[in-house]
């Protein structure tokens, strides 16, 4: 009997990851809405979690590390998300725009 | 309580001294019953070892090595095992009983003399903590253990001779005294290190019997004799290091007693006693220290003719004395040395604490000001009195017997021997001028002599004591006394050291010896008694000399002289550098270089978050196409 694994080859993971990313990274250098960034980097990050499944399950099954990586990345996302949507939250009531071309005031 | 128990001895005033710091302000009478209790329990565990040791030399003789006793401390498998232990033999007990007793003695006459001190628990706890160390540093059976409580003995002079600390001249005292022995200490810490180099063990006696198998490279040996010398004339105060002990008399007079006088400063003796096989293997090593033993008897001598303090001219009077006993190691003979040592640690103390008990009366140390205080001390007086005789050397007291010793040792050598006899009536003549300036003639200053009374028991006891053991401590020269106190041979096998030497008598030494103090009384006598115009007379005839001898031959000047125009200048030209170089140059410079350059890039910030990005990521594939680039 053929193996999940057997049917489905790793590099179709790692395209698959490849092709999430890009999309997150033109996410990030397009976009200009704070949210929307925020929404790519967590695109980019979710690819990198299925790198480290996809990983875990065909290089060393036995082991849990990968799967504790995306467990750990799922979480520190989770509490990214909660303080960066705080942040553009307080920028937006301060200044009535999301829009990072107009936040440029940190620099000399 | 055998020999090998003796690590006791300093633990118990160790924790005597902990115990005062720590809980000094909550004891009653900030604790000074604990450190005297704790001393005499030190004193009498002192009896026990001497008895084993005498009982060792019975039954073993000459061929009696000293007891070791030492537990590893640090070891490095292999290269390096540091031990930390004690070695008994027959200079450490005389050590042994010299020093816990006029501690003992001092603790007491402290409790009168510092009575009503700002700082009275302080004074006791370093006290106790001097005498642990220098307990220690007499049964140090290795140069590191007896390094460590030289530099313990040191730092206590230091706080001790600075007690009066709110006095300007005794804090520069203490700084004085310090560093001056400082410059010997490190030559002694290079000596240690250059004979560990060689043989591999700090154990003295270990390289002992390396240098006298010829172990140890000859130009080594000689490089760290000296500098082992350096170090003991550091703390003897031999010349040309002897300008801090007059100077150390700044401090409390029963400090002076127990530090500058029986103790501390007869450490650079005992050193070198206790290395002098390594002396006697290097050529000049013994000349050497005969010349320094000679020069500073002399120069003592005449500067204690001059000086005004009652306290200094016993510390002349002491520097006198080391320089006596340096003679007599110079000449080989470590025991007439320690004879001299042991009966002068009481003569000596006995001066200090007379003296102290003059100041106690009197609130006033200047001769000058003092004078007929005979009438009002009656015990003072003759304690001091039989003090002064046993240091000029009086036929029948201690001093006599000790100073007779070194005189028949120097017999041979006839420079010495004239030289030694020319010191002989300088010293008694100003030991008289002290004594007649101090408690003859008329009072010199009525407030100061209406003022005098005789200070408490605390204060005359430790005086009778010690004024009787000046008077009789030197007859244990003789067998059958030495036996009748439990010392086998008597002198012979307990001050001497490897083998038993007799009592060297001599009839004509002795007499003339005894001529010549006589003589030097006499002419003090003479001189400040009866033609009292006589001192200044000469002074005025002879100015010159008489500002000599006042200025301590301008050696105070000439060093400040270097501090000022070499050490001064050279910390100038340093200072310079610090400045211009290092400070200004290195760290500004650095600083302003990089703030620089900052004005320089902060023009590039946008502020504009998708620059960053495009950054980051522009950033990471070039890294990535560099990586592979790299790994191929």
């Amino acid at each position: 009997m053929e193996t999940a694994a057997q049917q489905v080859p790793l590099e179709h993971f790692l395209v698959l990851s490849a092709i999430l990313f890009s999309l997150g990274v033109y996410g990030v250098l397009t976009r200009r809405n704070a949210v929307l960034i925020l929404m790519s980097v967590e695109l980019m990050l979710n690819a990198a979690s299925i790198n480290m499944v996809a990983f875990a399950a065909y290089t060393a099954p036995q082991a849990f590390t990968g799967i504790i990586f995306a467990v750990f990345i799922i979480t520190v996302a989770a509490a990214e998300v909660g303080l960066a949507l705080a942040i553009i939250l307080r920028i937006f009531r301060n200044r009535q725009t999301a829009n990072v071309d107009e936040l440029d005031q940190l620099k000399w | 309580m055998g020999m090998t128990d003796a690590w006791l001895l300093p633990v118990i005033p160790a924790g005597a001294f902990v115990a005062l710091t720590f809980l000094g302000p909550w004891l009653p009478r900030r604790g000074d019953w604990l450190a005297i209790l704790a001393m005499a329990a030190t004193f009498l565990l002192v009896w026990p070892i001497t008895a084993d040791l005498t009982d060792a030399l019975a039954t073993e003789g000459a061929e009696f090595a000293g007891v070791a006793n030492s537990i590893p401390w640090l070891e490095v498998p292999g290269n390096l095992e540091l031990r930390l232990g004690v070695y008994v033999d027959p200079i450490t007990v005389v050590m042994l009983i010299v020093v816990s007793f006029v501690a003992l003695l001092v603790q007491i006459y402290s409790l009168g003399y510092m009575h009503g001190d700002s700082r009275y628990g302080w004074f006791y706890a370093v006290l106790s903590l001097f005498a642990a160390s220098m307990l220690a540093l007499v049964l140090a059976d290795n140069f590191l253990l007896l390094y460590f409580a030289w530099e313990l003995v040191g730092l206590c002079s230091y706080l001790l001779i600075g007690h009066y600390n709110h006095l300007r001249s005794a804090a520069e005292a203490a700084k004085k005294a310090f560093i001056t022995t400082r410059i010997g200490d490190v030559g002694l810490l290079i000596g240690i290190i250059l004979l560990f180099t060689d043989t591999g063990t700090f154990d003295i006696q270990q390289v002992i019997a390396a240098a006298e198998e010829g172990t140890i490279r000859t130009e080594v040996l000689t490089a760290s004799v000296v500098l082992i010398f350096m170090g003991a004339m550091g703390k003897s105060a031999q010349f040309p290091l002897h300008v801090w002990l007059p100077d150390a008399m700044e401090g409390p007079t029963p400090v002076s007693a127990l530090i500058h006088a029986a103790t501390m400063v007869v450490a650079g003796v005992y050193l070198v006693a206790r290395t002098l096989p390594l002396f006697e293997l290097v050529a000049g090593a013994s000349e050497l220290v005969l010349a320094v033993g000679l020069l500073t008897t002399m120069m003592s001598a005449t500067m204690g003719l001059v000086v005004t303090d009652i306290k200094r001219v016993i510390a002349y009077s002491t520097i006198n004395s080391l320089g006596l006993m340096f003679v007599a190691l110079g000449l080989g003979h470590p025991a007439a040395a320690m004879l001299y040592l042991f009966v002068h640690a009481f003569f000596k103390a006995l001066l200090f604490l007379g003296a102290g008990s003059v100041i106690h009366a009197t609130e006033c140390q200047e001769v000058s000001q003092l004078g007929g205080l005979l009438s009002k001390m009656s015990i003072t007086a003759p304690m001091f009195l039989i003090g002064a005789l046993a240091m000029a050397g009086v036929p029948l007291l201690s001093g006599f017997w000790a100073k007779d010793e070194i005189l028949t040792g120097a017999l041979e050598n006839r420079a010495v021997f004239s030289i030694l006899l020319l010191s002989l009536p300088l010293t008694a003549m100003y030991m008289t001028r002290v004594y007649i300036l101090t408690f003859l003639g008329e009072p010199r200053d009525k407030e100061a002599y209406e003022h005098a009374h005789e200070g408490p028991a605390t204060m005359w006891v430790p005086l009778l004591v010690l004024g009787f053991l000046s008077f009789f401590a030197g007859l244990i020269v003789f067998d059958p006394i030495g036996r009748m106190l439990g010392f086998p041979g008597g002198i012979g096998e307990v001050i001497f050291l490897l083998e038993p030497e007799p009592l060297d008598f001599d009839w004509y030494v002795a007499f003339g010896s005894t001529a010549l103090v006589l003589l030097g009384i006499g002419a003090g006598w003479y001189a400040w008694a009866v033609r009292t115009d006589l001192p200044q007379r000469a002074q005025q005839r002879l100015p010159r000399l008489h500002a000599l001898f006042a200025n301590k031959y301008y050696l105070d000047d000439i060093y400040q002289g270097i501090i000022d125009n070499v050490v001064l200048a050279g910390a100038r030209v340093l200072a310079w550098f610090d400045r211009n170089v290092v400070n200004d140059t290195g760290v500004d410079g650095a600083a302003y270089a990089t703030g620089f350059m900052g004005y320089l890039l902060k023009f590039q910030q946008t502020g504009k978050l998708p620059n960053y990005a495009l950054g980051i990521v522009v950033g990471v594939v070039a890294l990535t196409v560099v990586a592979f680039a790299v790994k191929g």
